[in-house]
């Protein structure tokens, strides 16, 4: 019974990491119509420059969550001159550039990271403060997983809030569904377009800070966690927030309870799942509204 | 669009034989290595590329079927070397082909487009995870010590253990294979699978049986994609999980679209080109990536027909601009994928 509840709970924390980095992903899809593949390398970039500006070990919440919020900025920068060189040029092109060319961003992003700190990984610890574990009843949950999951939740209602009541959200939803006509509505379509990358890299290079306090860092940090964004991306409704939300807890859940009853064959059966569920049911669990 | 084959385009894919074929007499050893990767490469890129530039469907699970060809033939070297290679290496494409065809008949009538690129990633995934595991394949480590097999036809034998004799029957086999291909891509089929990537609907309007086509051009890549891998395993002489990861199912997609989609040989120009890049900044880390990332993205945003788009002649003065080019030179990714 407490090892159900420890991999359900380990679950949902897995599930709040995946839905950080998708919550991007799906962004800059529903935006720009762009599936960027190099979004993973700016979440290994974002848990570098957290590791850099703490030192190695954060030595409070404050530092590890201001570092973090450091490392979102910088990813942000990133993300805006990555939008002005690469991506501006790509709009309205065949949808494969897009792929290829963060495909290539994805290399030479990984190139820098490794000609700068090296393949060997990298090893960081959390503030102490989220080091311990909490009792519950029978069960251990790490602060650490209770941490990333208020994260993760917090970063869904923000974006939620931010994408359904705000005035830019509204503009932003407009963009994204007649990018055309938003445009002669007389919106700043490109602003918007830039804001949506800014916006998605920042998210990533946050979610890249707060997880470099949890495992060691190598250049090839994100693969596995882009190839689960993409899945919670796929499964949610290619730009839909609410489904990358949904998709990213019903992947961390399956994955971590699945783990637990078949431990001799981690993630095969979750990606058994994923292309069963794609042949009943390929626009996701919330479809987009504009896809054409 | 049948093109008549030129004077210097023919000349050319001599002059490159040639050169490949004299390589271990000139050569350094590792060089010659690299050439050898960069052959399977080229194969494994072309047999991607029949699905992305001539069908218009993008596979980003083609290291499944590397994989299968890989590790069916260091098995087979290592539990029974008796085995005629020949048949090894035919037992490596028929085994891929019923795993294209069934897994084709099984997504291709359902999915395409993005749908269709993340659920071959998926199977790779379930491929790669299973290899991961199964201690019978040697689980993480993979198969080593694969021995290099000696080709027996009927009465006289051709031992194959030498650097130099592989590397020769690796170039006769990728250049044979290139040459059915070719073949196929210039005749009516090669016309088929065209018109379905400009436009699935029309095609299925004029009685072209739109799936079949597919699901046969995803069973042939899907065959080809094996025996690169069979030609490699004995190669290279290891094979571990990572061959089925999905960086690998990327590494024909870069090449591919690197040397540019459009032409035939574009994959090949891709993977020779990546092969030397690698060579040359092998030994400095994080620079290999660069480069190639650098390169790839310079001829996306510049030359978006790939490499190969700049030897070809245009009649349009603004060629190189991303626009103009894309419009005429590029499969879309999600041809057919509307819903």
């Amino acid at each position: 019974m407490s090892e159900l509840l420890y991999s359900l709970l380990n679950g949902l924390s897995m599930g709040a990491t995946t839905f950080l980095v998708a919550a991007g992903l799906t962004l800059i899809f529903g935006i720009l119509r762009i599936l960027n593949f190099a979004h993973g390398v700016f979440f290994a970039v974002g848990a570098y420059a957290a590791f850099v500006l703490v030192g190695g070990a954060a030595q409070s919440i404050g530092t590890y969550v201001l570092a973090s919020a450091g490392a979102a900025i910088l990813v942000g920068i990133l993300g805006y001159v990555t939008d002005l060189v690469v991506l501006r040029r790509l709009r309205g092109v065949e949808g494969e550039y897009a792929l290829i060319a963060t495909f290539a961003l994805l290399l030479i992003g990984t190139g820098v990271i490794k000609l700068i700190w090296g393949s060997d990984p990298l090893v960081a610890s959390p503030p102490s403060a989220l080091q311990g574990a909490l009792k519950l009843g029978p069960a251990l949950v790490p602060y650490f997983s209770i941490f990333m999951l208020a994260t993760g939740i917090l970063a869904f209602v923000l974006m939620e809030w931010a994408l359904n009541y705000s005035h830019i959200g509204k503009v932003a939803q407009a963009v994204a569904r007649d990018p055309w006509m938003a445009g002669v509505l007389g919106i700043n379509v490109p602003l918007v377009m830039t804001a949506s990358v800014v916006v998605s890299f920042m998210l990533v290079g946050l979610a890249g800070g707060l997880m470099a306090a949890n495992q060691a860092l190598t250049p090839h940090l994100a693969d596995g966690y882009l190839l689960l964004a993409f899945n919670a991306v796929i499964v949610g409704g290619l730009g839909s927030v609410r489904g990358a939300f949904a998709a990213s807890f019903l992947l961390g859940v399956g994955e971590s309870l699945l783990v637990m009853l078949l431990p001799n064959l981690p993630g095969v059966p979750i990606y058994l799942a994923l292309i069963a569920f794609l042949l009943v049911r390929p626009q996701g669990l919330f479809p987009n509204p504009n896809a054409h | 669009m049948m093109r008549t084959p030129n004077l210097a385009y023919v000349g050319s894919v001599a002059a490159a034989i040639l050169v490949l074929a004299s390589l271990p007499f000139w050569a350094s050893q590792a060089v010659v290595f690299v050439a050898g990767v960069a052959l399977t490469s080229a194969l494994f890129a072309l047999s991607w590329n029949l699905l992305f530039g001539y069908t218009g469907i993008a596979s980003f699970g083609h290291a499944a079927f590397f994989s299968i060809g890989a590790y069916f033939t260091a098995l087979m070297l290592r539990q029974s070397p008796e085995t005629s290679f020949l048949l090894v290496l035919a037992g490596a494409i028929l085994l891929a082909a019923v795993a294209g065809l069934v897994l084709g008949y099984l997504i291709l009538p359902r999915l395409t487009g993005v749908h269709f690129a993340i659920l071959t990633l998926a199977v790779a995934e379930v491929l790669h995870l299973s290899i991961s595991a199964s201690r019978f394949l040697g689980a993480d480590d993979g198969i080593s010590g694969i021995p290099r097999p000696t080709l027996r036809l009927g009465v006289f034998a051709l031992p194959l253990q030498s650097h130099t004799a592989y590397y020769l029957f690796t170039l006769v086999v990728c250049v044979l294979f290139t040459g059915a291909l070719w073949w196929l891509c210039h005749g009516p089929v090669g016309r088929v699978l065209k018109a379905i990537r400009q436009d699935p609907e029309r095609s299925a309007f004029v009685g072209i049986h739109v799936t079949r086509y597919r699901v046969l051009a995803f069973t042939i890549s899907a065959a080809m994609a094996s025996l690169a891998g069979a030609l490699t395993a004995p190669w290279t002489q290891i094979v571990s999980p990572e061959v089925a990861f999905w960086m690998n199912s990327a590494q024909p997609m870069l090449n591919s679209l690197l040397g540019g989609t459009s032409a035939f040989f574009g994959p090949v120009i891709g993977s020779l080109v990546v092969a030397v890049l690698n060579y040359q900044t092998r030994t400095l880390l994080g620079v290999s990536e660069l480069v190639v990332g650098g390169i790839l993205l310079g001829v996306v945003l510049l030359a978006p027909g790939g490499i190969a788009s700049l030897a070809r002649r245009r009649p349009k003065a603004n060629a190189g601009t991303l626009h103009s080019a894309a419009a005429d030179c590029a499969p879309a990714i999600d041809a057919g994928g509307k819903v």
